[in-house]
């Protein structure tokens, strides 16, 4: 009989980043509201981003010394749950900052309320222990990500991009919530991960276990973009306002792998059982396929903003390629998570920045192809500086720190005698210099037609500039955030 | 289980199965609707069968009744109740068998996986049948399920603001 | 075989139906009832597990999982409603501009 457990109100705080962002976001909204005038656009962009670097300090400092299961068992909160709310914190933080100046978004302060609503629900899907509160936090992100993709008014590429987005999202979420509901079934009437791993046991329930993991995986490899789900991708991204794809190709990923790894790690631990096999198995197939097909399609793409896409299918390839040395290897576990970690973090800083960039040339150049880039170093010297750091960091080339996080990704693969993978993975990486570099040539070889400088607004300027130069002051002082990364992981294994 | 409680869920599964098809070969998006509300008010009487009197209410008044109503709102507002008759676009033409053979193989391997697993269930008369009454599903929402609750309620209100986003005039 | 076998069988039948309708059907408006059709067989096979185990979490989850099925039709409704007014008609293959 599930234990009817009164929730003790005091273990709210548990998930007080998340309620301070509530409050803020409802906060803003109803001032907007009753302010006459409302207020100020600039002004939503810089308080919302302000509340939620302050959250992220709050985060911070509320770390949870021990992983605690709070809440009538709904919410883990551990370190690692703290270092995805880092995560998305930031990226919501720069999200708000980057959309200050991109006019298509004329609607308002809601826009501001939907990205920080997007930040808790995300935080909420990490935390989830139970697979309840995993589809309830799941979905309530994923509304208001179509909502944000759609949120472009009087512009049919958007609105299209939010249904495409939401036609896709339903169906999978669906898709994995058949699954869940055949968890509930095969453990006997259980909610919480825990629960299911000790019913994973049962050698006659495999194929039914089997057959449940699969149809959950349907809704993590579209919240991750892994092939075979990724097809949506550069659709959203192209009709999406620029910075809500780069919100979504980051956040929304990273979301994505802190579900898959806290549900199949908790429910299905590899090792315990012949069921667990059947995710543990499929993790090298995904991740080779999703690096190959990302980087090909990539590689043929005459858009930006849909390269861009491939590209974050096949940086998604990498990041699996982390997730199954996890998988299969039992020893450097930890230091395989810290890796996906780091990763997660680091892509989610240079990502944002290419897209910033990019709504920039889309809107005062007039477009997203690879010829609007045209001689944008002379036009916007500091613009072209933050995108090629940016995709150099994603190309993984020395001195970024894009090249550091691959460099552990790889090491962990072949520490477990992932060879093959790791090949591959270069492989895809020299593929991948062809469109990053393809980028770069434009800005500093090609000549525009015109030479008059670009505006850039100052907002936008200085974010780009301080996350590029981020982007290599971290290679060198990547210590203290490995670290963290590292405990996040020790403190995720030990449940 | 008694015989008449048996005869009526194979009566509710066939209907239930006849109205889920109805919606898939239906023409006309109004039937493909009325379909649909038939299929869930036989899940709720299915409910009501299985010890969930408080969902099977549920059932009716916000599928069959407010999700429904909205549906057949938008069909009626945008006029496009009548389907194109050519549902197959050229092109597409591989994707319908397609669809077919991954369906039907979907369904085998259900059929197999579940009957595998079923064997060791014991016997149903063994679990017990707890109060399902809405004044104790009030209790566990605002027990238990405090958080779940609240995190409902930030989703109804993004989409509340979303939705009025997106329709308001330019 | 059981009633609980029965009604699993039966669901997993909705929801194999409900996934064909979202892969045949051109409609987005018939797209989207599929979709509900899905989340109904979900919701089936967890009431008739509540059932089984004399677990109320089951119905519990029924529960929200219709609160998300409300939000999701009024969001799916406001964007199909916003293609509809740039384009009169909500067949998805028209969903083409996006293409590269």
């Amino acid at each position: 009989m599930g234990g009817f457990t009164e929730v003790n109100l005091a273990e709210f705080l548990g998930i007080l980043p998340e309620i301070l962002v509530l409050l803020w976001a409802t906060l803003l909204l109803a001032l907007d509201l009753f302010l006459p005038g409302g207020i100020p656009r600039r002004s939503m962009s810089l308080l919302s981003a302000g509340g939620l670097l302050i959250v992220a300090l709050v985060t911070v400092l509320m770390r949870p010394a021990e992983p605690q299961v709070i809440l009538g068992g709904m919410v883990r909160n551990d370190l690692f749950l703290t270092v995805f709310r880092l995560i998305f914190l930031l990226a919501a933080a720069l999200t708000c900052l980057v959309s200050v100046d991109f006019r298509p978004l004329r609607a308002g302060s809601e826009y501001y309320v939907l990205v920080m609503f997007a930040a808790v629900a995300m935080s909420l899907m990490v935390g989830a222990d139970n697979i309840l509160m995993l589809y309830l936090a799941t979905e309530s992100a994923s509304f208001t990500l179509y909502l944000l993709a759609g949120v472009q008014r009087g512009d049919r590429l958007s609105a299209e991009a939010g249904l495409k987005y939401f036609v896709f999202g339903a169906v999978t979420s669906t898709t994995m919530l058949f699954g869940l509901s055949l968890f509930f079934g095969l453990s006997g009437g259980q909610l919480s991960y825990k629960a299911i791993a000790s019913a994973l046991s049962q050698p006659e329930l495999r194929l039914p276990f089997t057959l449940a993991a699969l149809l959950v995986l349907v809704g993590f490899a579209f919240k991750t973009s892994a092939v075979p789900f990724q097809f949506w991708a550069p659709d959203v991204y192209q009709g999406a306002p620029s910075p809500v794809a780069g919100f979504i190709s980051t956040a929304s990923k990273a979301a994505g792998f802190g579900i898959l790894l806290r549900f199949f790690f908790n429910a299905m631990p590899p090792g315990v059982s012949e069921a667990s096999l059947s995710w543990v198995w499929l993790m090298q197939p995904i991740a080779i396929l999703t690096m190959t097909v990302g980087s090909l399609l990539a590689v043929v793409q005459s858009n930006v903003k849909r390269m861009l896409a491939y590209s974050s299918v096949a940086q998604a390839g990498y990041v699996f390629v982390g997730v199954t040395a996890m998988a299969l290897g039992a020893l450097n576990r930890a230091e395989a998570l810290a890796a996906v970690i780091f990763y997660l973090a680091t892509y989610m800083l240079t990502n944002i920045v290419a897209f910033a960039v990019l709504g920039v040339v889309e809107q005062r150049v007039g477009g997203s192809d690879f010829q609007h880039f045209n001689g944008l170093a002379r036009r916007a010297p500091y613009l072209a500086l933050g995108m090629a750091a940016s995709m150099l960091s994603l190309l993984g080339a020395p001195p970024m720190v894009g090249f550091a996080a691959k460099v552990i990704i790889f090491r962990e693969a072949i520490g477990v005698d992932l060879v093959p993978l790791v090949a591959i993975g270069i492989v895809n990486v020299l593929i991948s210099v062809a469109y990053y570099l393809n980028v770069v040539r434009a800005m500093y070889v090609e000549r525009a037609e015109t030479e008059s400088p670009l505006f850039v607004p100052s907002t936008l300027g200085s974010v780009v500039m301080i996350v590029a130069v981020g982007l290599v002051v971290l290679t060198f002082a990547s210590e203290p955030f490995w670290g963290l990364a590292l405990e996040a992981a020790r403190a995720f294994l030990r449940s | 289980m008694t015989m008449a409680e048996w005869a009526l869920l194979v009566l509710l599964g066939a209907l239930s199965l006849a109205s889920a098809l109805g919606l898939l070969l239906s023409r006309n998006a109004v039937y493909a609707a009325l379909f649909l509300v038939l299929n869930f008010s036989v899940g709720a009487v299915i409910y009501l069968l299985f010890n969930a009197p408080f969902l099977a209410v549920t059932q009716v008044a916000v599928y069959a009744g407010a999700i429904m109503v909205l549906f057949v709102f938008v069909i009626m507002l945008l006029g496009a109740e009548r389907l194109a008759p050519a549902e197959n676009p050229p092109g597409l033409a591989y994707q319908r068998p397609l669809a077919i053979i991954l369906a039907v193989a979907l369904l085998a391997v259900a059929a197999w996986a579940l009957l595998s697993g079923a064997q060791i269930e014991p016997s149903p008369s063994v679990a017990p049948r707890p109060d399902s009454s809405p004044q104790a599903m009030g209790m566990w929402l605002f027990g238990p399920y405090l958080l779940p609750l609240q995190v409902v309620a930030l989703l109804l209100l993004a989409a509340m603001v979303g939705a009025l986003v997106l329709s308001r005039k330019s | 075989m059981d009633a609980t076998s029965f009604v699993t069988f039966l669901s997993a039948a909705l929801f194999v139906i409900g996934a064909l309708g979202v892969l045949l059907r051109r409609s987005a408006l018939l797209i989207f009832m599929s979709v509900e059709l899905m989340l109904n067989a979900a919701n089936l096979a967890f009431v008739t597990f509540a059932h089984r185990w004399g677990q109320l979490d089951g119905q519990v989850t029924v529960f929200f999982i219709m609160t998300i099925a409300a939000a999701e039709v009024a969001v799916g409704l406001a964007l199909i409603v916003t293609i509809f007014r740039t384009k009169r008609s909500t067949s998805v293959d028209e969903l083409a501009q996006l293409r590269g």
